[in-house]
């Protein structure tokens, strides 16, 4: 046999983004827990705390007992969410941060443009992969795509609209100008991985959802009911800005047209609606690698260029061209 | 002809409402309108002018989710939608122990670093200033009281008592807010007037 074929690892790739994105949400959830310990820590007031309180206490002291003997002080090592955090002294935040405080503040500060480095880095070289590997929005949203499946297959109508999709490029742009215009960064309130991050902390530490839960959940009944991840195709800003930095990544999934049969599951599978089946994946791919876990004849891989491989035609186990070749008695043509 | 005219002006008086906040608010530096004075809130300790301040804020919130005194507080919708998610505190609730970590783990300088020293903070937290109401405060009405100067972190830099415990606010206070906090009047006697700066 000829054909290339892809590593046989990553065909599992797909379980380990799901992990990932478990892990930064089970982070999200665990770090307002970890600041409310470090709050009782602090005022040390054991016996004054109430029962539910003191459960809590209890348990944070356990998990956290292995790692620190002061939490008060250590645990500050890991905070923030990501729109912005800090990693044990190393600063990250969104490039859409970066952007939105450029616009509203009309001027560069560097330290905060260094703390997007890695990221922009990252997005060079992968593309959107934040969208689908870090993003704790996106894991809602893949589980509400999930939760509409099962919708429709009881009959309920779900809806499948689709838009321009080059609508959320206008919506960085206005929300940019918006954001300059009013001297506050505005982004931050129509970005769900910013909202999922603050709304999550509010509701542990603070006590109770805030005003972002609301357009949240918006988003999600907008996918529900009128576009298959709609907001992510269609209006996220920090999805376009993702985009345009990753348009000349250097991974990229291509597929290997002579294993291909046309079943055009890839195309099914696609959150973002792209077109794996005829090579066109263009500057939106996320990498989620979906396409290659579920590809039956594993004609989906890795390459390495900065554009997408130019169209290859009908899947060479597929009908189509089985057809075309055999007419022309091509030895091509094999069983 | 007339309808036609009548729709022109009422399509630019709509525009032009739904567009004066943006365009009096389209220089940054130059504050045009005051924040909405709606409740006294204080930024954190080291926060910039309200202007610069929101245009540096990110929204982030790791000033709350680091304060261990859990005084930082998140706008909704009250105070505008340029201050939605920004960090406030109210001190009659929960004031500021000035301990600067809000400072040094805000990444884009909204809230700047300052050293938990007295020089520094004294030269950069400008969080307000405490105001006493003589007509409230039991020590001017001869029960002698003295719990604000008690519970300033800054004593007699930021307030000092004379006579009966009388407390007296001087020019260096910061306005963190525990002796509002700690007042024992209902209502509080002596309250931080916000400096936005």
């Amino acid at each position: 046999m000829g054909t290339p074929k892809p590593f046989f690892l990553w065909r599992h790739l797909n379980k380990l983004r799901w992990l990932s994105l478990s892990i930064v949400f089970a982070m999200l959830v665990a770090l307002p827990f970890m600041h409310v310990y470090q709050t009782f820590t602090a005022a040390h007031a054991y016996d004054l705390l109430a029962p539910a309180e003191k459960q809590l206490y209890d348990v944070m002291e356990t998990l956290t007992g292995v790692f620190t003997e002061d939490p008060a002080e250590d645990l500050d090592a890991i905070k923030g969410n990501t729109w912005s955090g800090s990693f044990f002294g190393l600063q990250l935040s969104d490039p859409l941060a970066i952007a939105g405080q450029m616009a509203a503040g009309l001027k560069l500060y560097a330290p905060f443009l260094l703390t997007a480095l890695i990221p922009v880095l990252f997005t060079l070289l992968l593309g959107r992969f934040f969208c689908g590997w870090i993003c704790p929005a996106t894991l809602l949203y893949e589980l509400n795509t999930n939760v509409s499946t099962w919708l429709s297959r009881l009959g309920f109508k779900v809806g499948n609209r689709h838009f321009d999709r080059r609508l959320k490029y206008a919506v960085l742009g206005v929300g940019l100008l918006l954001s300059a215009a009013t001297g506050s960064v505005l982004m931050a309130a129509i970005y769900p991985p910013a909202i999922v991050g603050r709304e999550l902390y509010y509701a542990i530490a603070l006590g109770g959802f805030g005003a972002g839960t609301l357009f949240f959940v918006g988003t999600l009944l907008f996918d529900t009911l009128v576009a298959r991840r709609g907001f992510c195709r269609y209006v996220c800003p920090g999805g376009a800005l993702y985009s345009l930095l990753g348009r000349y990544r250097l991974v990229r999934i291509r597929r290997i047209a002579e294993s291909c049969n046309d079943c055009a599951k890839c195309n099914a599978v696609c959150e973002f609606g792209l077109d794996p089946l005829r090579d066109h994946f263009g500057q939106e791919c996320n990498n989620c690698t979906a396409c290659i876990a579920v590809c039956p004849t594993q004609a989906m891989t890795f390459v390495l260029r900065p554009t997408d491989i130019p169209e290859q035609g009908p899947g060479h186990l597929g009908k189509q061209y089985l057809r075309a070749h055999s007419e022309k008695g091509s030895i091509d043509a094999a069983p | 002809m007339q309808r036609r005219t009548f729709l022109d002006a009422l399509l630019g008086a709509a525009a032009a409402t739904a567009l004066s906040p943006l365009l009096a608010e389209a220089r940054p530096g130059v504050p045009t309108r005051q924040p909405t004075r709606s409740i006294r809130y204080l930024r954190p300790p080291g926060a910039r002018p309200e202007e610069e301040f929101l245009a540096h804020c990110i929204h982030c919130g790791q000033c709350g989710e680091i304060c261990p005194n859990r005084c930082i507080q998140y706008f909704g919708h009250e105070n505008g939608l340029r201050s939605l998610d920004t960090p406030y505190i109210v001190p009659r609730e929960q004031a500021c122990i000035l301990c600067m970590k809000c400072g040094e783990v805000c990444p884009t300088d909204a809230i700047q670093p300052v050293a938990r020293e007295l020089a520094p903070i004294l030269g950069k937290v400008r969080m307000g200033r405490a105001r006493i109401d003589e007509r409230l405060c039991l020590s001017y009405q001869g029960k002698t009281c003295g719990v604000c100067y008690r519970a300033c972190p800054l004593q007699d830099v930021a307030i000092r008592v004379g006579r009966l415990e009388q407390p007296r606010v001087l020019k260096d206070c910061v306005g963190c807010g525990l002796c509002e906090r700690s007042c024992i009047q209902i209502p509080q006697a002596i309250r931080i007037i916000p400096d936005y700066g």
